[in-house]
């Protein structure tokens, strides 16, 4: 049996960099990943746009995993690929897990786990899509893995669901390969994906955005032949009437992504409900002492740069990981907030670097980020506007608080016309 | 004037160009790199392609690829047709060049993955 | 009931517009209505349960569009001048179960499918329930089926190696009043219908085996002998071991006429050629009468009621270990149960199903309003279900007749013909029970014109693909070190290797499409619904078979799942 500091799960952006931090900080490492090549959905993610905060630039998906997965590789760091977890358990030193592969059933054992699972895409039937069960309903990743590794065209003329990210990407990405994509439907009334992917994926290649519109039903027996479209009211209820029905062979669906945290529910992590994530502290450290989380696992995030600073953090501190007794004081955050991460801070470590990542509730003018402890403001920083699809980030140095046990702390968002 | 949207980082940010005199003036942006892209984006619009090449490996029927400077935005589909034309017959590394100077528009088409280099043929 | 009683029924309720007729054997009704809902009333109103004098439907509904039998693409010549003892018409749980009983008997047996796979229609589309068969009045088919079938399921299935659990059945009751007719009820059908193991438990002891059960629940019938069934997982085992028996099956081969004559077929034209069986049984499901129709033995009607049933994530699995409904106390108009939640052999959650009557056969789209009728249903029985924990739903398409009770018969007229038709609910706890007796009835008809011998190499043990996941480290371990491919994840969310999709590809039906390989051994079956493994079983196919991705398909001849290369 091998015997390991950190066991990192999972080897996209946030295990490549957990497992480099955890390294560097002096502990002895193993990623795990099922796949066969390391990655994780990067691989698939061949349009730029990654990096930019990082390393100011404009790299591609592959380019910015390689580069991790190079420096990997530079630092001897142990990877088994083709790998899974089928089984955690945890013991009084640490963690054992059970890995399964083409050598058979192996168990090793860490001190720290660090869950790098990512997230998976919700279906059609999340999303009560109703009609036959043809071929031709996709999620956007699973068009994008058609695509971009297989080089196979998944179709000649689509309808994308949902405008988050992945779909207005995939909406650009088909029609360079010559397919129409008659339009991209969003139920809600605002985008769900990036403004500037809206405008270069959309806009440059004339594709339509219909806000507040939802497919409903699907058609064919064998292949898909077309789809209901219809209008949504308020509450994304389908507005009866409006229903028009389009003739494609495709339905491409973007609708969201859930972090993927059976593994830690295996081990009663709490989550969090609104992330779906688990709830952790500022060391990315769960409800369990020490499991760690990180990337897209801890909460959706936008851009791969925060993936990997989450990672970085995870692994280092699960490096430095004591069984030290925690003296946790929850982060409240106002109903303006969508969610804020972390959602509990560790008075017994290190909280000078806090990273905080937050997200509004609605698209907000003018406002005010306020962090409040015991009712006394302590930290604010103005916007010209928040928006839910794009996450902000700061660094806030807790430890000058003075914080205690009994500490309140608060996020809020003011908008000028609370005045 | 004209309103845009910045699509050089992931802010988004609202622009907007007044034309005054032949010079454009930019406001709302808030960094450099937004003002010349909403100058450009007012002259002579350019894009970054990023695609596939065939390769001729089974275990990797295609490799990722760009360009590797922009090129005008209404060469796009020409520019796609001289990617698609490419096949890879060697495990090329992330970035070499696989095509160069496409349709004289002064960059090359480049790999952006050391993929081949892990599989066999 | 007599004719006159019907007619005078029928002139009540529809003035004239139908009338019934007695014409060998059978309640004939004709006349012309609006809709087919009109259409099924009528039919009903003219019927007596159970009865073996059946209601032939020849009324035209206004409504109805002629909606021909989808068949297969596939035309060929393989099975044409195929001369075989017996032909099974449709591969589902009665076809399929009766082929393995016959393959127990040298003879040439084929059975014809016009789908892609087995288990395609209501066979795969129901809830997997082996019933008690509380709710069965003696004198009927189902009735006498029913125990003897549901007794059978312990020893079939480990002669089949398909999953069984006997998770045991609640009828749950809020009303406390109703407790001494209920007592009374469950007295009767212990005594009387020979549901042996029924009793009534308390409420206290319900909450104790499902906490998660409403609260208010007074009392609850207790049917312990039921159990839950993979039912596709359980006609594919079938059929696997009826091909190992020597028994052919020919999928895509659709029946598309019968030459008929002096009360004997001659022969049956398919999409791949015209054959000449000694003995024909129909296991046709909704077509049952289609194919009476053209072995000139039509005595009955099929009309079509559809169910839509929905598949919760395994978490929510662990809310409930056994199958439960809740009774109303009011006379339910609709023929089948109104559904209810069972926890399925993979530790998964299923609601439903509903009925509504329908004309069309092979409609099994989904309806939202199916799924929250449901729903707001069963969340009397267990408020925490949510129907965000849905993963998917499907629709089956039952079968029944008029007097609402299985045609286990040789042909009225035609003499070398069985009928398994009206095949619904309890179909699948019945079809073990049902395939010995056509059986017996198949080599007797035989016997009359040639001898039938046993079958010395008949096995009734078939062995599935090897569930991995289910092993423990050391058996899996040694799994793999036998074949590498086992240690491959292709399925995350159903643990399945890629050894386990090779061996489904090389076991005895290969049906190399994606949904032929979900429905043998899962990959796709999970929360991500395929999501990350789709392209990857798709490719483990391709290579499999030789061909390019895009020749690949979902499951019939015309889904394909990509269009070709990018470049």
């Amino acid at each position: 049996m091998q015997n390991y500091d950190v066991l990192v799960i999972g080897g996209g952006p946030a295990g490549l960099a957990a497992a480099i931090a955890a390294h560097k900080n002096g502990a002895k490492t193993l990623l795990v990943e099922r796949e066969a090549r390391l990655g994780g959905i990067l691989k698939q993610c061949i349009h730029d746009g990654f990096g930019l905060v990082r390393f100011q630039e404009k790299l591609s998906g592959p380019e910015y995993a390689e580069r991790f997965i190079d420096e990997f590789h530079k630092l001897n760091l142990e990877a088994k690929t083709l790998t899974f977890v089928t089984r955690l358990e945890k013991n009084a030193s640490g963690f054992s897990a059970v890995l399964v592969n083409r050598d058979g059933v192996e168990t090793v054992t860490a001190k720290a786990l660090i869950l790098a699972t990512g997230c998976r895409e919700r279906t059609a039937k999340q999303v009560n899509i109703h009609g036959t069960r043809p071929a031709g309903v996709f999620t956007a990743g699973t068009a994008q893995h058609f695509t971009n590794l297989l080089g196979e065209l998944p179709t000649k003329k689509c309808v994308i669901l949902g405008s988050g990210d992945i779909g207005l990407i995939m909406a650009r990405r088909l029609t360079l390969e010559g397919a129409k994509v008659l339009g991209v439907y969003e139920a809600k009334s605002t985008p769900s994906g990036l403004t500037r992917n809206i405008h270069q994926c959309l806009h440059d290649y004339d594709i339509p955005l219909y806000l507040s519109h939802t497919v409903t039903r699907v058609f064919g027996a064998d292949r898909l032949t077309a789809v209901e479209i219809a209008e949504v009211d308020d509450k994304m209820q389908p507005i009866s009437g409006t229903e028009q029905i389009l003739e494609c062979d495709a339905l491409i669906l973007s609708v969201g992504l859930i972090p993927e945290n059976e593994l830690a529910e295996t081990l009663d992590v709490q989550l969090d409900p609104k992330t779906k994530g688990p709830v952790c502290n500022a060391q990315l450290m769960t409800s369990v002492s020490g499991i760690f989380s990180c990337g897209n696992a801890l909460h959706v995030n936008d851009l791969v740069d925060y993936v990997s600073e989450s990672g970085e953090i995870a692994g280092e501190n699960a490096a430095k990981y004591v069984k030290a007794e925690r003296k946790e004081i929850p982060v409240k955050a106002g109903s303006r907030l969508l969610y804020a991460v972390p959602q509990k801070l560790d008075l017994n470590s290190d909280n000078q670097k806090t990273v905080l990542y937050f997200r509004s509730r609605d698209i907000l003018n003018g406002c005010t980020f306020k962090i409040t402890v015991d009712g006394k403001t302590v930290f604010s920083k103005k916007y010209p506007f928040l928006r839910p699809p794009e996450m902000e980030k700061l660094q806030i140095d807790f430890s000058q608080y003075q914080l205690s046990e009994n500490s309140e702390i608060q996020l809020d968002i003011e908008v000028k016309s609370d005045e | 004037m004209n309103e845009l949207v910045c699509i050089v980082c992931p802010k988004g940010c609202t622009m907007h160009i007044e034309q005054e005199n032949g010079a454009y003036k930019v406001s709302g942006n808030t960094c450099k790199r937004g003002a010349q892209f909403a100058i450009s984006e007012m002259t002579e619009p350019k894009r970054t392609i990023c695609t596939t090449v065939r390769t001729v490996f089974s275990q990797a029927p295609v490799l990722p690829v760009r360009v590797s400077a922009e090129i005008p935005k209404d060469k796009i589909f020409d520019v796609m047709r001289e990617i698609n034309s490419i096949i890879v017959k060697n495990p090329v590394r992330r970035g070499d060049v696989l095509l160069k100077d496409v349709l004289n528009l002064g960059a090359d088409i480049i790999a952006t993955s050391d993929l081949l280099r892990q599989v066999e043929k | 009931m007599n004719l006159n009683q019907i007619n005078k029924k029928l002139n009540a309720r529809f003035h004239g517009a139908v009338r019934a007729k007695l014409s060998g054997g059978c309640i004939i009704l004709s006349g012309e209505l609006p809709t087919w809902q009109d259409t099924v009333e009528a039919c009903q109103l003219a019927a007596t349960k159970y009865s073996s004098t059946h209601v032939v439907n020849d009324i035209v509904c206004r409504e109805v569009k002629s909606l021909p039998m989808r068949t297969p693409k596939l035309q060929d010549s393989a099975l044409d001048g195929r001369k075989p003892d017996i032909l099974i018409i449709g591969g589902g749980i009665s076809g399929v179960s009766i082929a393995r009983e016959l393959s127990k008997w040298k003879l040439d047996i084929l059975l014809v499918e016009k789908e892609a796979d087995l288990a395609l229609q209501a066979s795969g589309r129901n809830d997997g329930e082996v019933h008690p068969g509380i709710d069965l009045s003696k004198g009927s088919k189902k009735h006498y089926y029913i125990r003897k079938g549901n007794a059978m399921f312990d020893e079939i299935c480990r002669e089949l190696d398909v999953p069984f659990r006997r998770v045991g059945q609640y009828v749950c009751f809020n009303k406390g009043f109703a407790k001494p007719l209920v007592y009374l009820y469950c007295l009767y059908r212990k005594k009387h219908s020979g549901i042996s193991d029924t009793k009534l438990i308390s409420g206290t002891e319900l909450k104790r085996i499902e906490p998660n059960f409403a609260e208010e629940f007074k009392f609850a019938i207790s049917n312990p002998s039921s159990g839950c069934v993979c039912p596709y997982g359980l006609t594919i085992a079938y059929a696997e071991n009826a091909v190992q028996n020597g028994v052919e099956i020919a999928l895509n081969t659709a029946v598309l006429d019968m030459e008929v004559e002096n009360g004997e077929i001659k022969s049956v034209k398919t999409n791949r050629g015209v054959v000449y069986p000694k003995l024909v049984i129909s296991a046709a499901g909704v077509f049952a009468e289609d194919i009476a129709k053209m072995a000139n033995d039509r005595f009955f009607s099929i009309h079509p009621r559809r169910g839509t049933n929905s598949i919760l994530d395994k978490k929510a699995g662990a809310y409930m270990h056994s199958i439960a409904s809740v009774k109303d106390l009011t006379v339910s108009k609709t023929h089948s149960k109104g559904g209810g939640i069972l926890h399925t052999v993979h530790n998964n959650l299923l609601i439903g199903p509903d009925a509504v009557e329908t004309y069309e056969k092979e409609n099994t789209e989904t309806h939202k309003e199916s799924i929250e009728a449901v729903f707001s249903k069963q969340k009397r029985t267990m408020p925490k279900l949510s129907e965000r924990d849905i993963i998917t739903y499907f629709t089956g398409v039952r079968a029944p007749t008029f007097e609402e009770d299985f045609i286990i018969e040789s042909g009225r007229k035609t003499k070398n013909l069985i009928h398994c038709a009206g095949i619904q609910s309890p179909g699948l706890t019945t079809a073990p029970a049902v395939a010995l007796d056509i059986e017996k009835m198949a080599v007797q008809m035989l016997r009359r014109v040639q001898t039938v011998e046993k079958n010395p190499n008949f096995s009734p043990i078939r062995h599935g693909v090897p569930v991995l996941k289910d092993m423990n480290d050391k058996q899996r371990a040694e799994m793999i070190r036998k074949n590498p491919d086992y240690g491959v994840i292709v399925c995350r969310c159903e643990e399945i290797s890629k050894g386990e999709i090779l061996d489904a590809l090389r076991s005895p039906i290969c049906v190399p499409t994606v949904d032929g390989i979900k429905k043998r051994i899962r990959p796709g079956m999970g929360r991500c619904q395929g999501g990350f493994c789709s392209p990857l079983v798709t490719q483990i196919i391709a290579d499999f078979l030789g061909v390019p991705l895009s020749e690949v398909k979902k499951s019939s001849a015309d889904s394909a799942i990509t269009f070709g290369r990018t470049k």
